[in-house]
């Protein structure tokens, strides 16, 4: 039965009636109203769910809301916002690098948790730490550009 | 933002019309500076105690424009944004005949009762077709808003100027008004004219529009309007809205593609928390519940789930069904079914008689399997059915059209429905999106609230209409001089335009909507062989549910003819570059391949096509190809390295040359050649849908692998040719898919010296093929 859950999220503690079994992604988008995270798949294959959870990029449609504990989650909101974007939000809009833009979220989450632990990422690294990430509409040059610029400008 | 504004036409006709026939409503608007607004969750007061929601007569100026008093605009559009920039595309065209800044132009998109029907946002027409209707439109507005500022000024209109929205008296500065002023918060009643429909309408025929060579707005990289919201959580996708006392739904799907549905034991459903109940008509099964996560629990229980193991494996029975045919004779079925149509492309002079002559012929056979759009955000709707009255949000590609349906397939009355239109993810094609609608309402009107649906990974990828398997024959034959003397190419193509509905079919009805039409040469021809035969086999539905995915049919076309040039100029011992423009009249597209020549740095040299060690090296190779759709020109040049050890290719450098005459947003145009490129290589590379006896097996992205981000190429160079106002934009949605499965088979064979012709391009393929 649905229990009260605290989280902690971009930097405010939540808390929210949910099945402790059931996945952190419909907590943070149907109870708490969160557009960022995305269902893609549900099996942890495309990464349009991901947060930053302590400082690590994971699948929100895969984790269940007991297993987060005391984190720390930071969603997309929680980076910046339109008037006061996150340098890789800055970033991907000067670099217009989204066709769609579903998976974005998946891409500047995995980005930021990327940066954190390496600041001046090589193209390669950049690829790997994506390559868990699906996008469709092809628009990964972009995306590339993007977190290298970000990179570049000390994100 | 909606359009809560009297009348106003010539200052006469004030108040003339009702106050409010056109108010209300919902409206979706973008903005480049401030947050996106997408108020989902009420209708507006009175908007149900409408008579009619019927779309605005197109002939009307408030149909497409509305100035607020802050001196903002809307642009209001029956067409869609999909991901591929045409909201911005659009604005620039009413910008720049409006001389209003576009940073204060916010779109309206697709909803039924707040926009004209200007046909389906598909087959690169957005720009081409609507582009105009939007230009002349806006044109009429500008007329208009200068016809005001004359009474307002009492002076003749050639004694004003406009900069910005703010119109001024030439030699008085200090006069001056904006539009929003003007127009003081009344709705644009003037009639400025319109004929015809959806993508023949022509509006405001008469009113005189800019000389494009004068454009200031159009022709620029002006950045995504949507761009920003996206980025950082502030935009509302379908898969976002949220209705007040809403049910979240999942199907069940069948089984097999035909099993009917036994029986559903719904033991321990109640034991899920937030389960409110089953949705059963005929084979049509579903389940609601109050939150997503008791939506997800009990559908899994009655066999929503990965991996099913059987018709009567889960709570729900399904009778055996084993209809589709072999995956690995699914070319031979479709050549079988051959009861469809037959239509030339082409017919030139007599290829028979020419063969009695040839130096040398070549045949050989290409095989494309189904496809899939592959959205990242699966299908997603809801509805809100309630006795003979309905609302629908809805990520569609066809508002009006799929409103339409669900007049039918409800069968009540389409003048007290709406669609409300939110972008939903990149859809590429015919989708679900449409399906699950009918799906939503299906279940709305068993439980009597709303119901938002969103189907599993499993349902998008198991049920989504594909593309067709594709099987072609060609044939090629040489003259002494190594000039193509004859070329025959026959296709058998399924239907790429079935629109019949899942859920219509499930709850028994499956003919109340949609039809399946026939598959047709999907291939420009534009060589000048002295004998020519291209023709189609179409066939209507061959196995699954096929629709229309990104430049549908034609982007396999292209793959065997400029695979089978290829093989020509090797025949012939000439550089494939140098063959085709020998053989090519049509000027734009000799301007396309030498551009890409050019900017590529090509060298003219016959392919390699020295057969590589089954463990050598890996080898470089180059490979060309081009097509023309509907007008578009497009050449590109590819670089491969293939692994002969692994059977692995990857794709260096991209160069596209792209001729769609006038290019509304540069960077716009990139971003979208960039994305067609990217996509075609994952379907040239990876993409083919397995399916057993039952149904669909690749289920997911494990079973449905596309390319990933270790595999993307090192670089895409587009060039634009013809970006001039002397050509009109065609449009640049689909076309540069086209060329990419052939100029990677082309490079590998340039590389390993291998043929490929039957996409994808696995590694075991490349193996096999090499053996």
């Amino acid at each position: 039965m649905p229990q009260n859950i605290t989280l902690t999220i971009n930097g405010t503690d939540q808390t929210v009636a949910v099945e402790p079994d059931s996945m952190l992604l419909y907590a943070l988008r149907d109870n708490l109203g969160l557009h960022g995270p995305k269902f893609g798949c549900g099996l942890a294959e495309c990464g349009a769910c991901t947060v930053v959870l302590d400082g690590n990029a994971i699948r929100s449609c895969s984790t269940p809301v007991s297993a987060v504990g005391s984190a720390k989650i930071t969603t997309l909101e929680g980076l910046g916002t339109i008037d006061k974007p996150h340098p890789l939000q800055k970033a991907f809009i000067e670099e217009q690098a989204a066709q769609c833009g579903y998976c974005i979220n998946g891409m500047i989450m995995a980005a930021s948790a990327l940066l954190a632990q390496n600041a001046h990422p090589s193209r390669d690294d950049i690829k790997q730490a994506l390559d868990g990430n699906l996008c469709r509409c092809g628009t990964h040059m972009r995306i590339v550009r993007a977190i290298e610029r970000a990179a570049g400008q000390g994100a | 933002m909606s359009k809560h504004q009297t009348d106003i036409g010539n200052l006469a006709a004030v108040g003339r019309r009702g106050f409010l026939q056109a108010s209300g409503g919902l409206v979706i608007a973008f903005s480049l500076f401030g947050a996106q607004e997408a108020t989902a969750a009420t209708p507006a007061p009175g908007a149900a105690a409408r008579s009619s929601m019927t779309p605005p007569p197109a002939g009307k100026l408030y149909a497409w424009l509305a100035v607020h008093p802050d001196n903002t605009v809307t642009l209001f559009t029956g067409k869609v944004e999909t991901g591929t920039g045409v909201q911005t595309a659009l604005a620039q065209f009413a910008a720049e005949e409006l001389d209003f800044p576009i940073e204060r132009l916010n779109v309206v998109m697709g909803t039924t009762s707040e926009t004209v029907d200007q046909g389906p946002s598909y087959g690169s027409r957005t720009v081409r077709y609507a582009g105009p209707q939007i230009r002349h439109a806006a044109a009429a507005g500008r007329k208009a808003l200068l016809d005001l500022a004359g009474a307002h000024f009492g002076v003749s209109a050639n004694q004003l100027a406009i900069k910005d929205g703010t119109v001024s008296v030439i030699g008085a500065p200090d006069q001056s008004v904006t539009y929003g002023t003007l127009v003081n918060g009344k709705r644009l009643n003037m009639e400025i004219g319109a004929s015809g429909e959806r993508f023949d309408m022509k509006v405001a025929p008469a009113v005189h529009t800019k000389d494009p060579s004068t454009y200031t707005v159009v022709g620029k990289s002006v950045p995504r309007k949507d761009i920003p919201g996206k980025m950082t959580g502030q935009f509302t996708y379908i898969q976002d809205v949220r209705v007040p006392n809403m049910l979240h739904g999942r199907v069940v799907r069948p089984y097999g593609v035909g099993s009917t549905l036994l029986s559903v034991d719904e033991t321990g459903l109640r034991d899920i928390p937030g389960f409110v109940q089953v949705v059963r008509r005929d084979n049509f099964l579903g389940v609601v519940a109050d939150t997503e996560w008791g939506a997800i629990q009990a559908a899994a229980k009655l066999g929503s789930t990965l991996n099913p193991s059987g018709p009567d494996a889960a709570q729900a029975k399904w009778s055996s069904w084993d209809g589709l045919p072999p995956m690995d004779q699914i070319w031979e079925t479709v050549r079988k079914a051959a009861a469809g149509s037959n239509a030339a492309a082409a017919n030139v002079g007599s290829v028979d008689m020419a063969l009695d002559f040839a130096a040398r012929t070549l045949k050989a056979t290409y095989k494309t399997p189904f496809q899939m759009h592959g959205s990242i955000g699966p299908s997603c709707a809801v509805a809100d059915v309630e006795g003979d009255r309905a609302t629908f949000w809805s990520c569609t590609q066809m508002p009006h059209e799929t409103l339409r349906d669900m007049a039918k397939m409800l069968r009540m009355p389409p003048e007290k429905m709406e669609l409300r239109w939110f972008e939903g993810a990149g859809g590429y094609g015919r989708n679900g999106f449409d399906h699950v609608v009918a799906d939503a309402a299906v279940m709305s009107q068993a439980v009597g609230r709303p119901v938002r649906v969103q189907w599993m990974r499993w349902d998008e990828h198991g049920w989504e209409p594909k593309g067709p398997p594709i099987v072609q024959d060609l044939l090629g034959a040489l003259d002494s001089n190594g000039h193509v003397a004859a070329w025959r190419h026959h296709m058998w193509i399924p239907t790429t335009s079935d629109t019949h509905l899942i859920a219509a079919a499930l709850i028994g009805e499956p003919d109340v909507t949609g039809q399946t039409g026939v598959g047709h040469p999907a291939v420009t021809y534009k060589y000048n062989f002295p004998n020519a035969d291209v023709a189609a086999h179409g066939e209507g539905r061959v196995g699954l549910l096929t629709a229309w995915l990104r430049s549908p049919a034609q982007f396999e076309t292209t793959f065997a003819m400029e695979s089978f040039i290829d093989e020509l100029a090797n025949a012939a011992g000439q550089d494939p570059l140098a063959f085709r423009l020998a053989h090519v009249s049509d000027p734009r597209g000799i301007g396309v391949l030498r551009a890409a020549a050019q900017s590529y740095g090509w060298e003219s040299r016959p392919a390699g096509g020295k057969r590589a060690e089954a463990n050598g090296k890996p080898a470089q190779g180059r490979g060309v190809a081009w097509v023309n759709r509907d007008d578009v020109c497009v050449a590109t040049i590819v670089d491969v390295t293939v692994d002969p050890a692994s059977g692995e290719i990857k794709v260096g450098r991209v160069v596209v040359a792209h001729d769609c005459g006038l290019v509304v947003n540069p960077d716009g145009l990139r971003n979208q050649v960039e994305g067609n490129v990217v996509q075609s290589l994952s379907r040239t590379l990876h993409e083919e849908v397995a399916f057993d006896h039952a149904h669909v097996t690749s289920r997911d992205w494990q079973g449905y692998p596309i390319l990933r981000f270790s595999e993307m190429p090192d670089r895409i160079d587009v060039v634009m040719v013809n970006n001039t106002p002397k050509y009109p934009p065609y449009g640049a949605g689909e076309p540069s898919t086209n060329p990419t499965a052939a100029a990677v088979g082309n490079a590998v064979f340039d590389a390993i010296g291998v043929r490929l012709r039957q996409t994808p391009f696995r590694p075991d393929r490349v193996k096999a093929a090499m053996s």
